[in-house]
């Protein structure tokens, strides 16, 4: 069934102080209401601070790494967005008016970056409102609904808050810290809007859930409407929301206090110049210079940490052999281990010091894996480790004698493979690896095994 | 203020509103003044927050007209209605 | 003439009269008259203290501010922590300010007193004072007739010497018409040139607030005060130094004065004839009356109130009950009403461009030509309001309220500054005479008033 799916996502910017106030930012830290002053509680009579330069600064520059085209030269206003809510202390946001268009990110395309400032936290169960988040500047990326599937949608969003980590310019806390609305629509029925999910995994369950209630009503010819549905978390349900306070006229008007930004190009340019490079430029550079695998890359350039160490490892030892690396194996076990690629306490010399004694042969690939996740538990020199895990290179001898035993205990096996099972020849490598403990190339024992058996056939 | 009040309010309301549109009728076409003096790019620039004293003396004052709080001093309002 | 403000602050200074003394007038008087002039919501019970403080760094021979010892009343939409900005609603009727607005900071600063929380029509939605939700206020110089608003209380409690001088504020007349019905001085500073940190909004884009006194160097010494950058908003003037204290001169040679037909084309004959006296004196200290041409003054009128309605719209989202307060729309008067739900019906996405927008464009007609206008003049002339005040009780449908507006609104449109000084009476009602100033021209138009203070 063909389906539209888009986001719109909200990420804390990195600043001290608040975007319209100097109330400091840490609102997970301190008690309720102390972060707070008349004005991100909307105290009668006032006013805000003029904008904080550093959350327009990064909100450009976010804009740039999403290959977005950035406004300048024309005034940028900072709007009123009028509605009616607990968590929001003014009865209006103060959203900017687009800061970045047309950008594109995994072939999703970005309709803009904006500004806006985070509202309060309402807790709708509990009816409580803490404002010490009020205030926080946000920026936020709408997405064209060029997503097909809960799957594609869940990629791109997971590559969106790579891409927004990546920065270095939005805070790093998880929990709270990103928030997506996302709206899916299927094939004759109306654009639903679910709001409150505050993670991929809350999104993508999020989406297959709209799927199946919006598909069922189609099934049953019963309309699917446009509304806004709320996500319940721990139901893992979307709700209505009903609240006709969210109407769409949000009656935009300039913030009269506020005076509009305009962007030059020489603020563009700094930004630009001295930016983190933006993946997907990345991506291409590292194809080029280091000819690698366009596949391998796009990996490799999902998470900053993990491309810096690419590139520094990349510069003494094969740059191909450290790609399939680092898009495997090193992926395989940071994902394991649920670790990111910052949380690597490894350094570069030791990395490559394990990826040249497999590129020597001095071990197996599957014996690097192991000394692989040593060193990521414990950094540490990888002959060392080899040392520990009692990894000793296999004598040819030890391995003869092993591949002789296996035959001679095997017999059925060995006639299975003789009678053209392939299956058979792999049981019989996995019972040679048991008996030498792992310390032999696969791919040797296969190649043995077979003339061995093979020589044997003539006996036989 | 009762429901008819209201609509009485409203249709009052819209007298200058029609007046409007007569007396802008032949007017030209002009760019809109939405402030007095447009001055661009007021921004200030980020750093070393408020102290906490000031904020906890704002504090207690808000919390102190509330109309309702609970002990950690959020503000009690509504329940959502989808979240029952 | 003109000399009272002086005299008191001489004679607090000397010694002559003690801070706490003149507080203690001050509040007699209020609790005197309040009960028939109903000027004043709430006096201040800490300004005995505040007084205090002021005469115990006068007896130790330390430095005091400019306003030492003076009674200073403020109109209820500006937040002064600890007493009630009520606005004049019961919308915030029990509100207590948790903060000063940046214009109290200034005027405590330079020992200024606090001596209560004046009267308003209700969230400054009114032309005459009587839409207060604390009951109307009386007009002392005209007993029985309106004393004009918005900020009614301020202009009756100077006109009453309830105390010292006033703030108020003013959207599209609303100093600068209650100063002329109640024969007090009233001005409305340049749009971003007071801080408005700490007012609450009527229109964002057109209040300014200003100060009420018996006489022009009052005026001029509070605005000195309040006026200037004030870092902590956005939308001001990088105004750094002022001084209107020093351009009160006496006489006026030299100056164009500009004067339009069209005022007397909208105005009373018998206002206008108290105008023309005063003109006439005007060019008798020296000045030259040049005619200016504002062909579309009165258009300014119903565009304001588009677009006022909508920017007060947004201003009044905040009032929603749950933080303080009570929700508006619940408790508010009809005037507030009216404007809330005009507001929100221009405001709506279809009808922006026809509404909204489009006054927004008349708005820059109008700047245009009086920004014309003053090119070719120092400062324009002419009178306040069109109509002479009604009886108190009178009821008049809302565009014959809205009409009072039509000579005072243009300024606001245009951002530009305007003062008014008592030119006369008709039937015993005061008659003012409204001096206009360029951006910042302030000391022009200080210098025209002074002059003709001086000759009255």
């Amino acid at each position: 069934m063909k389906m539209l799916i888009g986001f719109e996502v909200h990420q804390q910017l990195a600043t001290e102080r608040k975007m319209y106030c100097d109330c400091p930012t840490n609102y997970q830290d301190v008690k309720p209401n102390s972060n707070v002053c008349p004005i991100c509680t909307g105290m009668p009579g006032s006013k805000p601070l003029p904008p904080n330069e550093r959350a327009v600064n990064a909100a450009i520059e976010i804009a740039l790494l999403f290959g977005c085209e950035v406004i300048t030269d024309k005034p940028i206003y900072i709007q009123r967005k009028h509605y009616d809510y607990p968590d929001l202390p003014s009865g209006y946001q103060r959203t900017s008016l687009p800061i970045g268009l047309n950008g594109e990110l995994q072939g999703v395309r970005i309709r803009e970056v904006h500004m806006e400032e985070d509202p309060g936290q309402y807790d709708p169960t509990l009816g409580t409102v803490d404002y010490n988040r009020s205030g926080v500047p946000l920026v936020e990326i709408v997405t064209e609904p060029d997503m097909h599937s809960p799957e594609e949608a869940r990629r791109f969003l997971r590559q969106l808050v790579r891409v927004l980590e990546y920065s270095g310019k939005v805070r790093p806390e998880a929990g709270g810290a990103m928030r997506t609305d996302t709206n899916i629509s299927l094939e004759g029925g109306g654009r639903v809007e679910v709001k409150n999910i505050n993670s991929v995994k809350g999104a993508y369950r999020a989406i297959k859930f709209e799927i199946i209630r919006q598909k069922s009503k189609l099934e049953r010819g019963e309309p699917v409407t446009r509304e806004t549905r709320a996500f319940l978390e721990s139901q893992k349900i979307t709700v209505s929301m009903r609240v006709k306070e969210l109407e769409e006229d949000y009656r935009y008007i300039p913030d009269p206090d506020i005076f509009p930004l305009i962007i030059d190009k020489a603020r563009v340019e700094a930004i630009r110049a001295s930016m983190v490079e933006p993946p997907y430029l990345r991506e291409q550079r590292l194809v080029e210079q280091y000819g690698i695998e366009p596949a391998a890359a796009s990996v490799i350039v999902s998470e900053r940490e993990l491309v810096d160490l690419f590139e520094v490892v990349a510069k003494e030892i094969d740059p191909k052999l450290a790609a399939t690396w680092f898009r495997t194996k090193l992926k395989k076990v940071l994902n394991y281990m649920k670790l990111r690629a910052a949380d690597v306490r490894f350094t570069p010399k030791q990395i490559v010091s394990l990826l040249r004694m497999v590129d020597k042969g001095e071990i197996t690939p599957e014996q690097g894996e192991l000394i692989l996740r040593e060193l990521v538990r414990y950094p540490g020199d990888p002959h060392k480790l080899l040392q520990k895990l009692g990894f000793k290179r296999l004598r040819p001898a030890e391995l003869r004698a092993a591949i002789t035993k296996v035959i001679s205990t095997n017999r059925s096996a060995v006639k299975d493979y003789l009678a053209g099972k392939e299956e058979a020849l792999h049981f019989l490598a996995g019972k040679v690896m048991k008996l030498t403990h792992g310390r032999a190339d696969p791919r040797k024992i296969i190649e043995l095994l077979r003339a061995k058996i093979v020589g044997k056939k003539r006996r036989y | 203020m009762s429901e008819d009040r209201v609509k009485e309010i409203e249709q009052s309301a819209e007298e200058i509103v029609e007046s409007f549109v007569e007396a802008a009728e032949g007017l030209p076409i002009k760019r809109e003044t939405y402030y007095s003096h447009e001055v661009y790019n007021i921004m200030r620039p980020d750093g070393e927050p408020s102290s906490g004293g000031e904020r906890s003396e704002f504090r207690e004052r808000f919390i102190e007209i509330m109309p309702g709080s609970d002990e950690d001093g959020n503000l009690r309002v509504e329940v959502a209605r989808w979240a029952r | 003439m003109g000399e009272v403000t002086k005299a008191k602050l001489g004679a607090i200074r000397n010694g002559e009269l003690s801070a706490v003394e003149n507080v203690r007038q001050a509040l007699e008087r209020i609790s005197k008259l309040n009960p028939k002039v109903n000027a004043f919501i709430e006096p201040n019970p800490n300004s005995i203290s505040q007084a205090e403080a002021v005469d115990k760094k006068l007896k130790k021979g330390e430095r005091v501010g400019k306003l030492a010892g003076l009674a200073i009343g403020i109109k209820s939409n500006i937040n002064v922590k600890g007493l009630r900005a009520t606005c004049a609603s019961k919308t915030l009727e029990n509100h207590v300010s948790t903060y000063d607005a940046e214009v109290i900071k200034r005027i405590l600063r330079e020992d200024g007193i606090i001596i209560g929380m004046t009267n308003m029509d209700e969230f400054a939605c009114g032309s005459s004072g009587e839409t207060s939700a604390f009951g109307a206020t009386d007009n002392p110089a005209a007993l029985g007739h309106i004393p004009g608003g918005s900020s009614s209380g301020s202009a009756a409690a100077v006109a009453a010497g309830m105390c010292d001088l006033c703030l108020g504020s003013d959207t599209g007349g609303s100093i600068r018409n209650p100063a002329s019905h109640c024969g007090v001085i009233g001005v409305k500073p340049t749009y971003g040139l007071v801080p408005r940190q700490g007012l609450i909004d009527l229109a964002m884009s057109l209040d300014q607030i200003g100060p009420f006194a018996p006489d022009v160097y009052g005026a001029a010494l509070l605005l000195e005060v309040i006026a200037g950058f004030n870092p902590n908003e956005c939308v001001m003037l990088n105004v750094r130094e002022v001084s209107y204290t020093d351009k009160l001169s006496e006489d006026l040679k030299g100056m164009r004065i500009g004067t339009s037909s069209k005022f007397r084309e909208l105005t009373d004959p018998k206002i206008m004839g108290v105008i023309d006296s005063a003109i006439e004196k005007l060019q008798d200290l020296g000045a030259e009356i040049i005619e200016v041409e504002l062909p579309h003054l009165e258009q300014g009128l119903p565009s304001y109130y588009l677009i006022m309605s909508v920017e007060f719209f947004s201003a009044t989202r905040k009032f929603d009950g749950r933080k303080y307060g009570k929700r508006i729309e619940d408790v508010c008067g009809d005037e507030v009403m009216r404007r809330i739900l005009r507001g929100r019906y221009i405001s709506r996405k279809e009808y922006r461009g026809k509404y909204y927008q489009r006054a927004l464009q008349v708005r820059t007609i109008i700047r245009e030509e009086l920004m014309a206008a003053l090119e070719k003049v120092d400062v324009i002339v002419g009178p306040t309001v069109p109509k002479l005040p009604h009886k108190l009780g009178t009821s008049l449908t809302p565009m014959e309220m809205y009409a009072y507006d039509y000579l005072t609104i243009p300024a606001n449109l245009a951002g530009i500054c305007g003062g008014v000084i008592r030119a006369g009476e008709v039937d015993g009602i005061p008659v003012g005479l409204q001096v206009q100033g360029k951006v910042l021209g302030e000391g022009e138009m200080f210098r025209v008033l002074r002059a003709y203070e001086a000759v009255e």
